[in-house]
């Protein structure tokens, strides 16, 4: 492994795409200008910006550019890892890059969005983010994911109606399930009930 | 129930709690406590002889009290599965349940509670919620005016397999009451008790009422509501038609229920808003729609399950938009009342969801998982040198790490999760995090404080929760200042002192530490660890003199975006508050020290030539900012 991890020797070719999210990032910082930034840093062989880069053009931008210009790492500058990674590891995957490769900038929650009073702080640390981003995707490694096999069994913890209903849509794709409830009989809240809006027949 | 029931696939376990769930999606291995029911469900056949002779009576919560059980009993007839239970905290041991019983021979005083194991490839929580006890709210007179009760007790007064077989009666006389009031959001949209709203209690209280006037279409019943939601198919419709049938609904909170002790009719006193005026109106009944709440249990639950809870305790989803039914957890599931208040289509509706996020699971012989695991330098362990160290097994919640004396640890893979403990723990920088590197750390920190450090604020924030802390700043708006400078990691865990002394050497004005509350860890010890480490670090910047506010260490959850921004905004504040020249000199005074203590850091494997990259990054930024205007 640890030759794995000192061999880094490849030339970096680094594109930096800077969305706009609508109004959402352009609307508190120009997006150019993050570009021209970015341009500059050492690695980076493309930068350019565009309006959604998780919709389809702003994907097919990527993944165009990554073959036109021989790219080896991305960085992404757009929203929270938690909203687009998968979508951004799945398109570099596509154009044939290790997913493991692309890296995002979160300048929407954690920048614009929370810095839309002080509209120079956050064009400031755009720039910084996006730049810690391509210092990081310089020294990242090809990864790939570990397949972990799969008990084909499931839990259902609580015997209420949201779980009875779990229960048997799993049970029905013939899986079976373990349905735990603590009370001695399974029914939940719902079982306590007369008639149950809107229907107004019997709960049980 | 009786479809789950008689269900094949689906084993069905009652009066059963889950005590620990261990591993990881597609192989967690759940603890279950099965409670003795002293009565054997091979042998029962819920005949209910044993309750009839049972001498002892408990109240019975399906009744909300409102109605006794025995010590041997069932919750309600239509109990699934029909197999009774003897509560042997009640239970005075005369054993005439066991001579009813007779020669089916299912009471059996010799159980005991039984602990198994299942192997489980997903996990689908449906808790469920629980309901306000309006008692605190002295306005209303709950338990001290008898007839006033709550939504859930009128359910069972009405249902004619209740205490009172359907008759809806005042709990002072027993008669039937004609003049019925339903107060709305008891509890609930209330500052004092539950600020959010309960979803399902406006069609509750009118389908209730609609029930009432059925039986007595000469009842006069009115709804005190502040504002009527029915925001679903046909809940307009069905308000409409509550209108149409004579219900009346008076828009106003109540602020005062009274008694007429003789009667025991009530008042309520309530600014009615279509009206502009204080108006008073006198009840036999009044009906409390309480707010529905998290389960008692669910804090524990929570810790059990390794999940986050939003505010207000619910179970915490892991994107409200685009993952509404997933844990923060690969592969557990959330369903129904337990993620946030709903009614019961809604409920259903989510019960099926999770199951289908679950069936991708269960479907695959294989499922994948990130591969940003730990992994052991060889030649530079000290333990493959012959030296006892051992400290990577020690801080690993996971026991992922083989070590023996002599020979080089090594990380098991497919029981290593990746918070990057052993990481930042081992002191001979021998072990290092896929992804999370400390070379691409490093470069990380160094980028962020290449331009004015001392106006910066370094934030490390783990992957789970602080970080999602800081999305949730963002997504709600709340400003907070723009000198933070994030760096995600997935744990505290992974938080190495060295990243915090590289920082301070680089003259950074402040540092965060911040990963999860301790039962909110994802990797069950490591915030443990990561929070040891942050004292550590207190104590040895107290003791070098530094300002204090400028090493800020707090516990953010993924739930807590007014926090995040905060800590930072008093961060900024502490910052602003040390006169430039002295930050200068404190800066300079500190950074011999913590340069002292990074002198091991070229050692580690990629870090020279990530600092070496990093530094024609710095001057690049640095050149562009001299160029600027």
């Amino acid at each position: 492994m640890s030759d794995a991890l000192n061999k880094n020797e490849e030339e970096l070719r680094i594109g930096v795409y800077i969305c706009h999210c609508g109004s959402n990032i352009a609307g508190v910082i120009p997006p150019k200008e993050v570009v021209n930034f970015a341009a500059e840093l050492p690695g980076v062989v493309r930068a350019t910006d565009t309006l959604y880069a998780c919709a389809d053009s702003g994907q097919r931008l990527i993944k165009e550019d990554i073959k036109k210009y021989n790219l080896n790492r991305v960085v992404v500058s757009a929203c929270s890892v938690r909203m687009h990674e998968p979508t951004f590891r799945a398109a570099v995957a596509e154009a044939g890059m290790n997913p493991f490769l692309m890296e995002m900038a979160n300048i929407r929650e954690q920048c614009t969005w929370a810095h839309g009073h002080d509209r120079e702080g956050a064009l400031a640390k755009a720039k910084d983010l996006t730049a810690s981003a391509v210092s990081k995707v310089s020294f990242l490694q090809p990864l790939d994911m570990i397949n972990v096999p799969v008990s084909k069994k499931a839990m259902v913890i609580g015997g209420g109606v949201a779980g009875i209903s779990a229960a048997l849509d799993l049970a029905e794709q013939n899986i079976p399930v373990v349905l735990v409830e603590k009370e001695p009989t399974i029914g939940g809240v719902m079982a306590q009930l007369n008639k149950t809006f809107p229907t107004m027949d019997c709960s049980i | 129930m009786v479809d789950a029931a008689r269900q094949p696939l689906i084993e069905v376990k009652t009066y059963t709690e889950v005590e620990k769930v261990e591993g990881f999606v597609g192989n967690f291995k759940v603890t279950l406590r099965e409670k003795a029911k002293y009565v054997r469900a091979d042998r029962c056949n819920g005949c209910g002889d044993c309750a009839k002779v049972c001498p002892i009576e408990v109240p019975n919560y399906f009744e909300m009290n409102l109605a006794p059980r025995k010590a041997a009993y069932i919750p309600m007839s239509q109990s699934v599965p029909l197999i009774y239970n003897i509560d042997m905290d009640a239970c005075i041991h005369c054993y005439k349940c066991v001579e009813a019983c007779g020669p089916l021979e299912a009471i059996d005083f010799s159980m005991q509670d039984k602990i198994v194991e299942e192997e489980i490839g997903a996990i689908v929580v449906a808790t469920g919620f629980s309901h306000f006890d309006p008692s605190p709210m002295e306005e209303y007179g709950y338990n001290r005016y008898p007839n006033v009760i709550t939504a859930m007790e009128m359910e069972r007064l009405n249902n004619s397999a209740g205490p009172t077989a359907g008759s809806l009666i005042r709990p002072s006389d027993g008669k039937k009451p004609q003049r019925l009031a339903f107060i709305n959001c008891v509890g609930s949209r209330d500052k004092r008790f539950v600020e959010s709203c309960s979803n399902f209690c406006c069609m509750y209280s009118i389908k209730n009422a609609v029930l009432a006037k059925q039986m007595n279409p000469s009842a006069d019943i009115s709804i005190y509501y502040i504002d009527i939601r029915t925001p679903s198919k046909g809940y307009e419709e069905f308000y409409d038609r509550a209108r149409s049938m004579g219900i009346h609904f008076i828009q106003g909170r109540p602020a005062m229920i009274t008694e007429d002790p003789e009667s025991r009719n009530l008042f309520i006193h309530t600014e009615d808003i279509a009206l502009g005026k204080v108006v008073e109106h006198e009840y036999d009944l009044v009906i409390l729609n309480q707010a529905a709440i998290p389960q008692p249990d669910q804090n524990h639950m929570s810790s059990v399950l390794n999940v986050a809870q939003s505010p207000g305790g619910w179970y915490m989803e892991y994107h409200p938009k685009l993952r509404p039914m997933d844990s923060p957890t690969d592969g557990i599931f959330f369903a129904g009342a337990c993620q946030g208040p709903k009614d019961i289509p809604a409920s259903v509706a989510q019960g099926s969801a999770a199951a289908a996020r679950a069936s991708r699971i269960l479907h695959s012989k294989s499922w994948q998982i990130e591969p940003t695991i730990a992994n052991v330098w060889s030649d530079r362990c000290v333990s493959a040198q012959g030296k006892v160290c051992g400290i990577c097994e020690r801080s690993c919640p996971y026991g992922a790490i083989d070590y023996t004396q002599g020979k080089a640890a090594e990380v098991i893979t497919a029981k290593c999760h990746g918070c990057g403990a052993c990481v930042a723990e081992c002191p001979h920088d021998a072990i290092t995090q896929l992804h999370y590197t400390d070379a691409q750390i490093l470069a990380q920190i160094r980028t962020l404080l290449a331009n004015k450090p001392e106006e910066k604020i370094l934030a490390l924030r783990c992957h789970w929760c602080s970080y999602g802390g800081a999305d949730l700043a963002g997504t709600s708006h709340f400003e907070y200042t723009a000198n933070e400078r994030g760096i995600k990691v997935m744990c505290s865990a992974r938080m190495d002192a060295d990243f915090i002394y590289e920082a301070y050497r680089l003259g950074a004005g402040a540092v965060l530490f911040s990963g999860c509350h301790p039962q909110d860890c994802h990797y069950i010890t490591g915030q443990v660890i990561g929070a040891k480490r942050a004292k550590r670090l207190e104590t040895i910047f107290e003791r070098l003199n530094m300002t204090p506010g400028r090493f800020r260490v707090e516990w953010i959850s993924a739930a807590e975006g007014d926090k995040y921004a905060r800590v930072l905004n008093e961060t900024q504040a502490a910052l602003d508050a040390i006169p430039p020249a002295d930050l200068h000199a404190e800066i300079e005074r500190l950074r011999p020290d913590m340069a002292k203590r990074l002198t091991r850091l070229p050692n580690i494997p990629g870090v020279q030539r990530a600092m070496d990259h990093t530094e024609v990054m710095v001057n690049t930024i640095l050149s562009r900012e001299k160029a600027a205007p």
